[in-house]
């Protein structure tokens, strides 16, 4: 107990690191998704090709692989760019799960009926106002689900970032199972991504029921 | 000149083509129903009037606005610019088979979002005109339900309310009644004939000859691709001069 007492806090130290890339990379990520599966499927073919390319590449190759191409690739392509280690983690963590999200994003959109277009088109809304009042609020509730599912993996990635020395949760968690070779505090860290996804997950099927109010 | 001009229309979907040559003229006013069996391009033509088709050739010139000529010598429509040809088409609402309301918002948010969105409106403003509408589609009560909640009746004079909304000046139908049970139909055709009433100008694609005969100052068979046969109501349904007519309408009645 005594050691529970001492080695809790010391995981709670790694909390700041992990939330704080997991909150900006939602707020980032999402709107850029969602303006990447719109680019996904434009009628500008050279903007289709081009997030269609981006997309492969992004889900194509490891997450850990764009974190370290960002931090110690960079500064051989730009000559003498560096990052420190938060910024060129966020980059890779927004230009990933933006892809993602834009691949759910892009599902959704082609999901929803071609009469809700030219429902807003006859009454003389353009593209953009169809895009924003009608299709994209009707998509929000269709990709909630999956949107869930990639917001829960997304806590579980930021572990990723121990690559680049930054002391997240599952950083420091190892350095004390080392130090005290006692296994106990593995268990509190998978407490402290439990009660996270806990939270998620009821924020996610709070979400779920107030878009319930309309079938359709 | 007419209200609306529809000249030599043609229109091919890859290497079908779905319009021959069709030119209709219609009078401010005047209610036109076009009948005709499926696939005969009748929608496709209603369609192509208000934009969610771009014709191939021929004109659309709507109360003296040229929406799209072709020029002498050429096979290809030239449209005005895309300000305009928004401009024409805001003078026309537009129902569908399958209403397509927006199943995220209420009845009356349907209603309200077009002239919100589209004109700029304060909700304040429209609120009595949509009231007036709600009420004259006789669904008032309904207006902060769902539309997944309303029957296909009432979802379609939903459709109308919100079309209207707009202020259009002409109003067209396609099939307004074809996805819904019988017993549903007669409380959308009343809502149409009202209109009618009031002098609307429409016309309606619709499969309901009885209707047809009934609303329209004009019945137009298509079939094939090009206009078969019009006229008044009484002269198509009881003395058709077209062969194609003559079957058509007698395979309908046999039911």
């Amino acid at each position: 107990m005594d050691y529970l007492i001492q080695i809790v806090p010391a995981v709670a130290a790694g909390l700041k690191i992990t939330l704080q890339i997991f909150v900006i990379t939602i707020v980032l990520s999402l709107p850029l998704g969602i303006l990447m599966a719109v680019g996904r499927i434009s009628k500008i073919a050279i903007l289709r090709k081009t997030m269609y390319a981006y997309i492969y590449v992004m889900r194509g190759t490891p997450l850990m692989l764009q974190i370290l191409f960002i931090y110690y690739g960079l500064p051989f392509i730009i000559d003498g760019f560096t990052l420190p280690a938060f910024p060129a983690a966020i980059i890779a963590f927004v230009f990933n799960y933006a892809a993602y999200f834009a691949e759910i994003f892009r599902g959704g959109i082609q999901s929803i009926d071609r009469g809700q277009y030219e429902g807003a088109k006859v009454l003389g809304m353009t593209y953009i106002q169809t895009m924003r009042r009608i299709i994209l609020p009707q998509v929000v509730k269709r990709v909630l689900p999956p949107v869930s599912n990639e917001t829960i993996n997304l806590l579980k990635d930021t572990s990723l970032v121990y690559i680049l020395a930054m002391n997240d949760i599952l950083r420091i968690t190892r350095s004390i199972v080392q130090r005290d070779f006692d296994t106990t505090a593995f268990l509190v860290a998978a407490v402290f991504y439990l009660f996270f996804t806990f939270i998620l997950t009821k924020v996610f099927g709070y979400l779920e029921k107030r878009y319930a109010v309309y079938d359709e | 000149m007419s209200f609306i001009e529809m000249d030599h229309i043609r229109k091919s979907f890859g290497n079908l083509e779905v319009l021959k040559d069709v030119s209709l003229h219609v009078e401010a006013g005047e209610v036109v129903s076009i009948i005709g069996p499926s696939g005969s391009g009748k929608s496709t033509f209603l369609r192509c009037l208000c934009q969610l088709e771009t014709i191939n050739s021929g004109s659309i010139v709507v109360d003296g606005k040229t929406m799209a000529s072709t020029p002498a010598g050429s096979q290809r429509a030239v449209y005005a610019p895309a300000a305009d040809v928004r401009a024409i088409c805001r003078r026309m609402g537009m129902c569908f088979q399958h209403f397509n309301l927006f199943p995220h918002m209420t009845v009356l948010d349907n209603i309200l979002e077009a002239p919100r969105v589209v004109k700029k409106m304060k909700t304040e403003e429209i609120m009595p005109q949509a009231e007036e509408l709600l009420k004259k589609v006789g669904l008032w009560e309904k207006r902060d339900t769902y539309p997944s909640r309303l029957s296909g009746g009432q979802q379609q004079r939903v459709a109308i309310a919100r079309s209207l909304a707009m202020d259009p000046d002409i109003m067209l139908f396609d099939e307004p009644t074809s996805a819904l049970d019988p017993e549903l139909t007669g409380e959308v055709l009343r809502t149409i004939q009202q209109l009618a009433d009031e002098n609307m100008t429409m016309i309606i694609v619709t499969h309901e000859m009885a209707f047809a005969k009934e609303v329209a100052d004009r019945v137009i068979f298509m079939a094939d691709g090009i206009i078969q046969e019009q006229g008044k109501p009484e002269d198509v349904f009881e003395h058709p001069q077209n062969e194609r007519t003559q079957s058509f309408l007698q395979s309908m009645l046999r039911f």
